[in-house]
């Protein structure tokens, strides 16, 4: 459309314009080809499904029930806990704070029942999220935390691995060796080598390093405590994943011309200006990529927390998987599933748009 | 031409006689060994049977998984299952009635009759009981004889005698130690302890089948509120805070290298514990679990174990059916109570002076334990059971976490279950 | 303070930034070595040893003798290589297009194929599952598992490394392709003789990461070679790694699995380097 609006120097390279077009068609072919051939089928499936609610493994007919299923997990409220008064009407004091009531008295239970999610303060009075799918809506905020937290400090620790290895120094092959060794162990396995470490006495090695230097009694709760299982999971994550960030920008930061940097030092530029004006710049388009593919795979973490939490505390994808298989609910599993979909989807276009990779 | 005829026959007539058959087997390391061993002798008896004998995977989640892929796909690839005894519930519509077929009639009432019920499903039989287990309480004599205790029978006597072992080992300059080690995750495997807490309280079973044959909710009561206090008590004291992340094996290390004076566990760390590499070989023993003070308290024992099972999509049910009562006839449960410690389904096996003689003598002594193990109410609530439990260890593990109180669980666990079963509750 | 001061202050710094990093990935790998040289007794214990007491190689013995894990290891590199390969032929001319190409529908079709990786693998399995059987149900091509295998992964990795080489290609400046215009050459010499050279470093880098997204999958491999042991994977091999009881895991034998597979996987890489990677840092920063 846009080749026809343009029409004098169009039609004149038309030609041209057409075989080209034709090329790159003929080029994506194989891709596509295998592309829709296997994936397509499932992919159309799980939108179907989400619409029903098919049962797995089970001869109930299934029938379309609409957008049931997006409501159960998604339905969510938010109220006012009331303060705990005792017999006097006074307020409940326990170690000085105020007591609330529980959010059992004020979450609705007709027509849908809701569960708490989260509770949080706010201008002195205390509020709780409830929702009917409370497992799912924590699942989305952990993962998304997750994701968040992890790709930023495994784009960090990629980028200081990149700049170092691109400058020679003693140890270098080393450390190009020590890079790839989190990368290369499968992921299940390493998984349980790290909640290994993460034991919860002192045959692991936290517990027994913490020890050893006099922090904490030896009996730390890393994979349980909640307010510990997120930066545990995360070093677990970092770990694996941020040798992927340093080998992509490494390789980005190959096809900078050198010439670039020459012209800057005889321009009289330090390394932080060579940096933020070279560098960085040139870098953005891989470093884009690479963030959008970690994002991704982050917001559909499984392994990992497979291993580490079971079913202690989900991701998205291990709460779909449990949904699916001890739940057998294969349509809302469906739908967690799109909703992730949808979830990545806004991610990949925040990406896009602020990064400009598809431009 | 003749002959090529001839042969053409001869090859459509083997072709219509060979029966072959997949079975898939546990995981654990002899599984396939013995199974193939068993397939070989069975193939021997049985010439123009095939069976070919595949190791399942290691998760039961990953397990259940695959056997409900094959299910959905209504794929006859697989003839004969190990099932874990929580599933016949759950599966029983895929799988084969085992009364329909020759010998299972007569073989049924010598099988242990409470996972005879467990896998009759609307009085089909859908699964034969393999092997069993049991939650026992192991206990550490050498450290009884030390204070001057005895095997306590009650969850008192037990808190106490935890206690006093335990500050005396910490004294002595093992801050390692510690009372009592169990299951306290959050998985199906709290599901069995914590039946274990509130059936042996008086507490009920979770979902009861009455005598009319109706389902009635009976959680939340006095006694299971009461037996979930106390288990969270010992969180922190007795056991340590990391026994809200314990699974089987997190305990077993635990106990086996000497840091724990009892501990909660299934028969198989029994062999493990007496192993060369282990630091409490020869000064333990086991004992039923201990009882709780309540109303109708008793010795309870959750039932585990593994049954075979028929795919209702296989081409040779008859086969299949027919290599199961094989695999679980006297002989061979005998073979495998001996040469692997599997705990026989079949009355009779505890009485075999064979077994009596071997080192998996124990066994006869636990009989009534095994024969009395309390059944998770997976059958009374499939196919919905595996939801059921979550919600029931997590309302449990949110007790013991102390993230609520035991009635405030109890009662939203009541709703719960009320919504996803609809069957009317207690009071 | 001088600049020379400085400057060595700067290094200081800088190296221990390096080893503190060079710690925090090694440290988890020295941790399944050691834990997999102790006896059970010792690896259990508490408090947990630095340093093994006594080393037994009973766990590296067991895995050695492990047939059906030796035959995984195989496969894997057999299934990993050939996604590698393919995903790399295959992608680079989708890269080619969607980078350097200019036609209708690009936008889209950039935004379709990413939108292939975007559900969680667990939610495609049951569809996928039928179309494999579909597959498998034409008796006459016979496909082989590993081959599905290797079209599934491709169909995960395919994305990825369309994304990054048209990335790569876009990249490219302009001229190049010009110059080569005027010299007459059709598209698929100027891609071939000119812009394949020139995006090697990013071609070897993709493969690795493709390669290693192929190695360690394993919901797929479970479920499509459960039938078929010949054919499993390592991350599979692995998992079926069972005790001598029920429920028994046994964690010296998975650590020492963990090292067994990732010592060949890694020689490997330092092999290509040494060849290829070099050109990684060639042109690279200075300072």
């Amino acid at each position: 459309m846009a080749v026809s609006t343009k029409a004098p120097k169009a039609r004149q390279l038309s030609d041209l314009a057409r075989q080209e077009e034709r090329t790159a068609w003929w080029l994506l072919f194989p891709s596509l080809l295998l592309l829709f051939l296997i994936g397509i089928y499932p992919l159309a499936q799980v939108f179907y499904l989400s619409t029903t609610n098919k049962r797995f493994a089970s001869s109930q007919p299934t029938e379309f029930i609409g957008f049931a299923n997006y409501r159960d997990l998604l339905s969510m409220t938010v109220r006012e806990l009331p303060v705990q008064l005792d017999e006097a009407g006074q307020p409940v004091i326990e170690d000085g704070k105020k007591q609330y009531e529980s959010w059992v008295r004020v979450l609705p239970r007709e027509p849908l029942r809701y569960r708490a999610a989260f509770e949080f303060g706010f201008f002195g009075k205390r509020y709780v999220i409830g929702a009917v799918n409370a497992d799912f809506i924590k699942s989305v905020w952990d993962t998304i935390v997750f994701t968040v937290v992890a790709v930023a400090l495994e784009t960090l620790i990629g980028l200081i691995i990149a700049l170092a290895l691109s400058r020679k120094f003693f140890g270098r092959s080393v450390m190009r060796t020590a890079m790839l060794v989190p990368w290369a162990i499968i992921t299940v396995v390493s998984s349980l080598i790290w909640e290994w470490m993460f034991k919860s006495n002192r045959s692991g090695f936290f517990n027994a390093l913490f020890d050893r230097l006099g922090w904490g009694d030896g009996n730390t709760v890393f994979l349980v405590n909640p307010a510990l299982q997120m930066p545990s999971i995360i070093a677990i994550d970092v770990w694996k994943t941020a040798p992927f960030m340093a080998l992509l920008l490494l390789a980005g930061l190959a096809t900078i011309p050198r010439e670039l940097y020459e012209a800057a030092e005889v321009d009289g530029a330090n390394k932080i200006r060579k940096f933020f004006s070279i560098t960085l710049p040139l870098l953005l388009p891989t470093m884009a990529v690479a963030l959008v593919f970690r994002t991704l795979d982050s917001l559909r973490v499984f392994d990992l927390f497979q291993v580490v939490f079971g079913e202690r505390r989900y991701s998205m994808a291990t709460f779909a998987q449990f949904t699916l298989v001890s739940n057998k609910d294969m349509g809302l599993s469906a739908a967690a599933s799109v909703i992730i979909f949808i979830i990545l989807f806004i991610f990949a276009i925040i990406y896009m748009r602020s990064l400009k990779v598809d431009a | 031409m003749k002959k090529v005829f001839l042969a053409l026959a001869a090859a459509i007539l083997a072709f219509a006689s060979a029966q072959e058959i997949n079975y898939i087997t546990g995981n654990r390391g002899s599984d396939v060994d013995y199974a193939t061993r068993k397939a070989q002798e069975y193939m021997a008896d049985h010439p123009g049977v095939t069976i070919n004998v595949i190791q399942g995977p290691e998760s039961a989640t990953d397990r259940a998984q695959q056997y409900l892929q094959f299910f959905e796909a209504q794929s006859g690839e697989v003839d004969l299952f190990e099932i874990d005894v929580i599933w016949p519930g759950d599966m029983a519509e895929h799988l084969v009635n085992l009364y329909d077929y020759a010998g299972y009639n007569e073989a049924a009432p010598d099988f242990f009759p409470a996972i005879v019920a467990n896998n009759t499903v609307d009085g089909r039989l859908v699964g034969i009981p393999y092997f069993t287990d049991a939650g026992l309480l192991y206990y550490r004599q050498d450290l009884l004889d030390k204070y001057s205790l005895s095997v306590p029978t009650t969850w008192d006597e037990l808190t106490a005698a935890a206690q006093t072992i335990q500050d005396g080992e910490r004294a002595e300059g093992n801050p390692d130690f510690w009372g009592f080690v169990w299951q306290g995750n959050a998985y199906e495997g709290l599901t069995c302890d914590a039946l274990e807490w509130v059936a042996s309280n008086g507490g009920g079973e979770i979902v009861e089948v009455q005598e009319d044959g109706s389902k009635l909710i009976t959680i939340n009561n006095e006694n299971a509120i009461a037996a979930l206090e106390k288990a969270a008590s010992w969180v922190g004291t007795i056991s340590p805070n990391g026994v809200t992340g314990y699974q089987e094996e997190d305990a077993r290390e635990v106990w086996q290298s000497g840091n724990a004076a009892f501990m909660r566990n299934w028969p198989y760390a029994y062999s493990l514990g007496n192993g060369e590499d282990s630091a409490v070989a020869g000064k333990f023993g086991v004992a039923a679990l201990p009882m709780g003070s309540g109303e109708g308290a008793r010795n309870a024992g959750t039932l585990g174990g593994w049954q075979l099972a028929v795919s209702k999509y296989s081409a040779n049910p008859e086969v299949a059916a027919d290599f199961a009562l094989f695999l679980t006839n006297h002989e061979n449960q005998l073979d495998n109570a001996i040469t692997r410690s599997l705990l026989p389904t079949r009355t009779a096996v505890y009485e075999d002076q064979a077994l009596l003689d071997s080192g998996s003598a124990f066994m006869a002594e636990f009989l009534p334990v095994f024969q009395g193990a309390v059944a998770r109410p997976s059958t009374a609530t499939a196919p919905n059971y595996l939801q059921a439990s979550q919600y029931f260890f997590s309302a449990v593990h949110s007790v013991l976490t102390g993230e609520e109180d035991a009635e405030t669980a109890l009662a939203l666990l009541e709703l719960d279950l009320e919504s996803l079963t609809g069957f009317p509750t207690a009071q | 303070m001088n600049k020379q001061t400085r400057k060595i202050i700067g290094e200081i710094f800088f190296y221990i930034l390096i080893a503190i990093i060079a710690i925090y990935l090694i440290f988890p790998f020295y941790w399944a070595l050691i834990s997999a040289l102790k006896t059970e007794g010792e690896l259990i214990a508490a408090p947990a040893t630095f340093f093994p007491k006594e080393i037994t190689f009973r766990n590296f013995q067991a895995v050695f003798t492990n047939t059906a894990f030796l035959r995984g290891i195989l496969n894997s590199f057999i299934v990993a290589g050939s996604t590698t390969l393919f995903s790399l032929m295959v992608g680079a001319f989708a890269g080619y297009a969607l980078g350097k190409l200019r036609f209708r529908g690009r936008t889209p079709t950039l935004y379709t194929i990413l939108a292939m990786t975007m559900f969680p693998a667990v939610a495609i399995l049951s569809g996928l599952f039928q179309v494999i059987k579909a597959i498998q149900d034409i008796a006459w091509l016979n496909v082989p598992t590993l081959v599905l295998l290797i079209l599934i992964y491709m169909v995960f990795t395919l994305p990825f490394t369309i994304w990054v080489l048209t990335s790569f290609f876009r990249g490219l400046p302009d001229s190049l392709l010009q110059a080569a215009q005027v010299d007459g050459a059709t598209f698929l010499q100027t891609f071939w003789y000119i812009l394949l050279p020139l995006t090697a470093p990013a071609l070897v880098t993709t493969g690795l990461l493709a390669f290693i997204g192929a190695w360690n999958e394993y919901l797929f491999a479970l479920t499509f070679t459960l039938q078929e042991p010949g054919s499993r994977t390592v991350p599979v091999a692995i998992s079926q790694l069972g005790g001598r009881f029920a429920m028994q895991e046994p964690t010296g034998e998975l650590m020492a699995a963990a090292l067994i597979i990732t010592v060949p996987l890694i020689t490997l890489v330092l092999i290509f380097q040494n060849r290829i990677v070099d050109g990684l840092t060639a042109g690279a920063v200075k300072g």
